[in-house]
């Protein structure tokens, strides 16, 4: 582990760039998800707010279903660009080309916990209180980030050699976001959009989740179980999938 | 006793015929059987080794596979044939600089350069100052890249660098950074390093460097070794072609 030290710095360096470029700063970590849930809420509040369980509230349901997705799309998107935005240095000096990947999918897992302040918030807003298993919630994030981590491995050799892959990511990403209950309580669809639903892996993430930051959710142990399968086997795939692959990108690069 | 060992290496790029690479295309060509890449060997069966304390230089002309080699060398490329083992720590003085980002300040990119080099980051900050200092940059260290002249960063990279003594020195023409005092203290700390006991392998184009620097040197054309032995000799028959 001689490059421990580089993945810190790297994820320093990607957060205090991300903050001094804007004029809020920080700011701007908090503030993004609670205007996007302010917008959802206002759309949606009315048409899925009654449809949740006794007990559950909608806004923190909604408001952790986009921080949880942001660190998603934020950390497969950092993930897989973070080959070809570093090929100046990969070109020049030996590094393992996994610890830039690795530390994109840190930062997002930082920049989501930074966000989880915002959620704390509106959760305690909305009548709530923070459940026992807060700290269950570092569980939730270091699986998304294997998981981010796996795919950004999986993905990053794939944006350097094709430009238009970065399109289709896109789109992938955004059904990924309708697939997933964010904004809808599951149980408004029908028995098999359910099962579609929560073949979806993010579906677990997100229930655990909501379950373990204020007792909004109730995931079953399959969820948990899916949760912590799916994040390795990724991390795994991907690694593979990367070491094969290199020898022949990083001669494109 | 050899530092840089390297046996019957080949690197072939894949060389793409159409345009530039997209998946699209990739599609279009698989459906009509279209053949889209070309191998292109850059290297052809290259071996030699390197002691410790020895100097070899890489002579040949532009695209003879000379920055190719350098890079297997560092560890940047692996190698489609053949093995190339490195003993001890490499400082690459590959176009210097990799990784400085110009919203950062001198002593972060500092930092980061070192970190990338796989150096001890506790030594290199109690280093910093003196290495800002060398680069003759010390009132600046503390902002941002961006507000460096070229001159500055360039020499600020060379500092970095050529800091810490490495067992392994890759250079590819670095003789020459920043204005003329710069130039003459950065040849003596070239000098200094080469002298000190590393192995070091160097591509220059200034044969009159080579004769002074240089034990040995080999002469790539076309990606395979056209001729290698005593450095005079093989810039002698280099000049005569």
């Amino acid at each position: 582990m001689k490059y421990l030290p580089l993945i810190r710095l790297l994820v320093n360096r990607e957060l205090t760039l991300r903050y001094k470029r804007s004029v809020i700063g920080i700011g701007w970590t908090l503030l993004n998800p609670m205007l996007t849930s302010f917008v959802l809420w206002v759309v949606f509040s009315f048409t899925f707010g009654g449809r949740l369980v006794e007990g559950q509230q909608f806004a923190p349901y909604l408001m952790a279903g986009i921080l949880l997705n942001t660190f998603f799309n934020q950390g497969t998107w950092l993930a897989s660009e973070s080959i070809s935005s570093n090929s100046e240095i990969l070109t020049k000096i030996y590094v393992p080309p996994q610890v830039f990947t690795i530390s994109a999918a840190i930062s997002a897992f930082i920049n989501f916990s930074i966000s989880l302040l915002p959620l704390a918030i509106v959760a305690l807003i909305s009548g709530q209180s923070l459940s026992f298993s807060l700290p269950l919630v570092a569980i939730v994030g270091g699986c998304m980030t294997l998981l981010v981590a796996g795919i950004g491995l999986m993905l990053s050799t794939l944006f350097v050699r094709f430009d238009d892959a970065r399109n289709i990511v896109g789109v992938l990403l955004m059904i990924a976001l309708y697939i997933t209950p964010v904004f809808y309580p599951i149980s408004i669809l029908s028995k098999q959009m359910q099962t579609l639903i929560n073949l979806n892996p993010l579906t677990s993430y997100l229930e655990v989740f909501r379950w373990a930051f204020s007792n909004n959710a109730t995931p079953t142990f399959a969820n948990w179980a899916y949760m912590l399968a799916t994040s390795m086997i990724s991390f795994a795939i991907g690694a593979i999938i990367f070491k094969r692959s290199w020898p022949r990108t990083v001669a494109m690069l | 006793m050899a530092v840089i060992e390297v046996s019957n290496v080949d690197l072939t790029y894949r060389v793409l015929l159409n345009r530039n690479g997209s998946l699209k295309e990739l599609f279009r060509d698989a459906i009509k059987r279209r053949n889209r890449v070309i191998d292109y060997m850059a290297l052809k069966d290259i071996s030699f080794s390197v002691d410790k304390g020895e100097v070899v230089a890489i002579l040949g002309r532009n695209g003879a596979g000379k920055s190719t080699l350098l890079k297997i060398l560092a560890g940047v490329l692996p190698p489609t044939r053949g093995t190339r083992k490195v003993g001890g720590s490499i400082a690459p003085m590959i176009e210097l600089g990799a990784g400085f980002h110009p919203e950062m300040t001198g002593a972060e990119n500092v930092l980061f350069y070192s970190a990338l080099m796989g150096r001890n980051l506790k030594t290199v900050n109690e280093r910093t100052n003196a290495i800002g200092e060398w680069a003759g940059v010390s009132d600046h260290m503390s902002f941002p890249l961006r507000t460096f002249s070229s001159g500055m960063v360039a020499r600020l990279a060379f500092s970095t660098a050529t800091d810490e003594q490495a067992d392994v020195l890759l250079v590819d023409e670095v003789l020459s950074v920043g204005d003329a005092d710069f130039q003459e203290k950065s040849k003596k700390r070239m000098h200094e390093l080469i002298n000190s006991g590393a192995a070091v392998v160097l591509v220059s184009h200034d044969m009159s460097a080579v004769r002074e620097l240089a034990t040995r040197a080999i002469w790539l054309e076309h990606g395979h070794v056209k001729m290698i032995g005593k450095a005079s000799d093989v810039v002698d028959a280099y000049e005569a072609n």
